[in-house]
């Protein structure tokens, strides 16, 4: 055990939960804020839990001490991981059912389309959608939907791909008709139906990083962690957001959340929402300099005749 | 205010429960059992009702099928709060007239969570 002085209740030396912070802000672009110390020591005991080590003091000195990057990311992933539950944006999800599904089905009828769930945590968001999807599949009908959830390799995106929840976690947001039609009990937990699951890939990434090795997508659902990030990295996964969203694509944010003074090449739905539409790119020619124009005409269109005066004869 | 009648034969959820109900901005009632709770809807019915399955006399199986019976018995929101977990009996709930459904054991975030997915906050 780590002889560090001890601060209050909490067990963490400041410089340590200073460290911590640093490195969540580096690594996530995310600020912890002063006052969440006991989160951190939280999520982060049971971390040294999982992962072996004889106490949380443990843990943070090898990581601060070997720099391990596997460690690091883990780190950073417990202390960023979203409390969320099911259908926790009320909002965003509303949006996506009385707004984007039902655009997306008038524009292309039948075909695919492909959703993201960008921060998807342990996996009640990219579920969700594929349970709304289920329940407007008369109205939807010859859309195929391929979901997407990703965040940081975690703890939290395994159970997301297991879609294995407890039973406190199936009772917050969830209506009990839902559980009885999109769940099946194992022991004391329980399991996301198969039909909804095989609707969902997850993918751990980077969300900072640039984002290439996704396609694009029809709509993407950031929501809740925005106002988390720094200022610069808010700029970056934002724009990096803005590259995966096709044209005419969605963009749904948070309920309270905005994209402020940028657009990120969107515009907004409607005054006041977290809901954007990405722009349509208009391809200008590009024009060459050196090109002679003919009789220093600067358009082929011909020239306009003059209107005829009418000519009103005398009776 | 709103009332919530909380039916369930141990004192302890009553109370727990009712604390909880409480800080929701709801008057509490309480009953011991199904036909007890059934007098006091006869006397006047609550806008809420938080009600266990197993109790002596009447359970809240029977309770709620007899309260939906009832002449606006079908104005309550009841809501289900039990450990009874097995898919079928909560199918059997919610077809008696049960409008949403608690697993216990249970926190303030899942009675919150629940009430606000009845419309109750």
């Amino acid at each position: 055990m780590s002889s560090m002085p001890r601060q209050g209740a909490l067990s963490l030396a400041p410089s340590y939960y200073d460290a911590l912070r640093r490195l969540t802000l580096e690594l996530a672009g995310i600020n912890l804020g002063a006052n969440h110390a006991f989160l951190v020591e939280t999520r982060l005991a049971r971390l040294a839990r999982e992962e072996g080590y004889d106490s949380l003091d443990a843990m943070v000195d090898e990581l601060f001490q070997t720099g391990g990057s596997r460690l690091a990311v883990q780190v950073v992933s417990a202390l960023t991981e979203r409390n969320t539950h099911f259908f926790k944006d009320q909002t965003a999800f509303k949006r996506l059912r009385d707004v984007v599904l039902p655009d997306l089905h008038h524009k292309r009828g039948g075909g695919r389309i492909r959703l993201l769930s960008f921060g998807c945590s342990s996996g009640q968001e990219p579920y969700g959608m594929a349970m709304l999807l289920h329940q407007m599949r008369e109205e939807l009908e010859g859309l195929k939907v391929d979901i997407v959830g990703v965040d940081y390799p975690s703890q939290a995106l395994e159970r997301a791909r297991e879609g294995r929840y407890t039973h406190f976690e199936v009772q917050r947001g969830l209506p009990i008709r839902d559980l009885v039609e999109y769940f099946e009990t194992d022991n004391a937990d329980w399991v996301v139906k198969d039909h909804i699951k095989d609707q969902v890939e997850f993918r751990d990434i980077h969300l900072l990083s640039k984002l290439d090795t996704l396609d694009d997508f029809h709509a993407v659902m950031f929501c809740g962690s925005l106002p988390h990030y720094s200022a610069p990295a808010r700029v970056r996964v934002l724009r990096g957001l803005s590259g995966l969203v096709k044209e005419n694509g969605y963009l749904i944010l948070g309920e309270g959340e905005s994209l402020s003074q940028m657009n990120f090449g969107f515009d907004r739905v409607t005054k006041n929402s977290g809901l954007y539409k990405k722009r349509e790119v208009i391809i200008e020619p590009e024009i060459d300099p050196t090109l002679k124009i003919p009789n220093g005409r600067t358009t082929f269109e011909k020239d306009r005749k003059k209107p005829q005066k009418l000519k009103t004869s005398k009776s | 205010m709103k009332t919530c009648l909380i039916v369930d034969d141990s004192r302890m959820i009553r109370r727990v429960a009712g604390r909880i109900v409480k800080d929701l901005g709801f008057e509490t009632i309480e009953a011991v059992n199904g036909q007890d709770a059934l007098d006091k809807c006869q006397l006047e019915l609550p806008d809420a009702i938080l009600v266990d399955w197993a109790m002596p006399i009447m359970d809240g199986f029977d309770f709620v099928k007899n309260l939906r019976e009832m002449p606006r018995g079908d104005e309550p929101t009841v809501v289900f709060c039990t450990s009874v977990r097995d898919v079928s009996r909560i199918v059997e709930a919610l077809a008696a007239g049960a409008d949403e459904y608690i697993m216990k054991p249970f926190d303030s975030d899942i009675i919150e969570s629940k009430f606000a997915l009845a419309g109750l906050v």
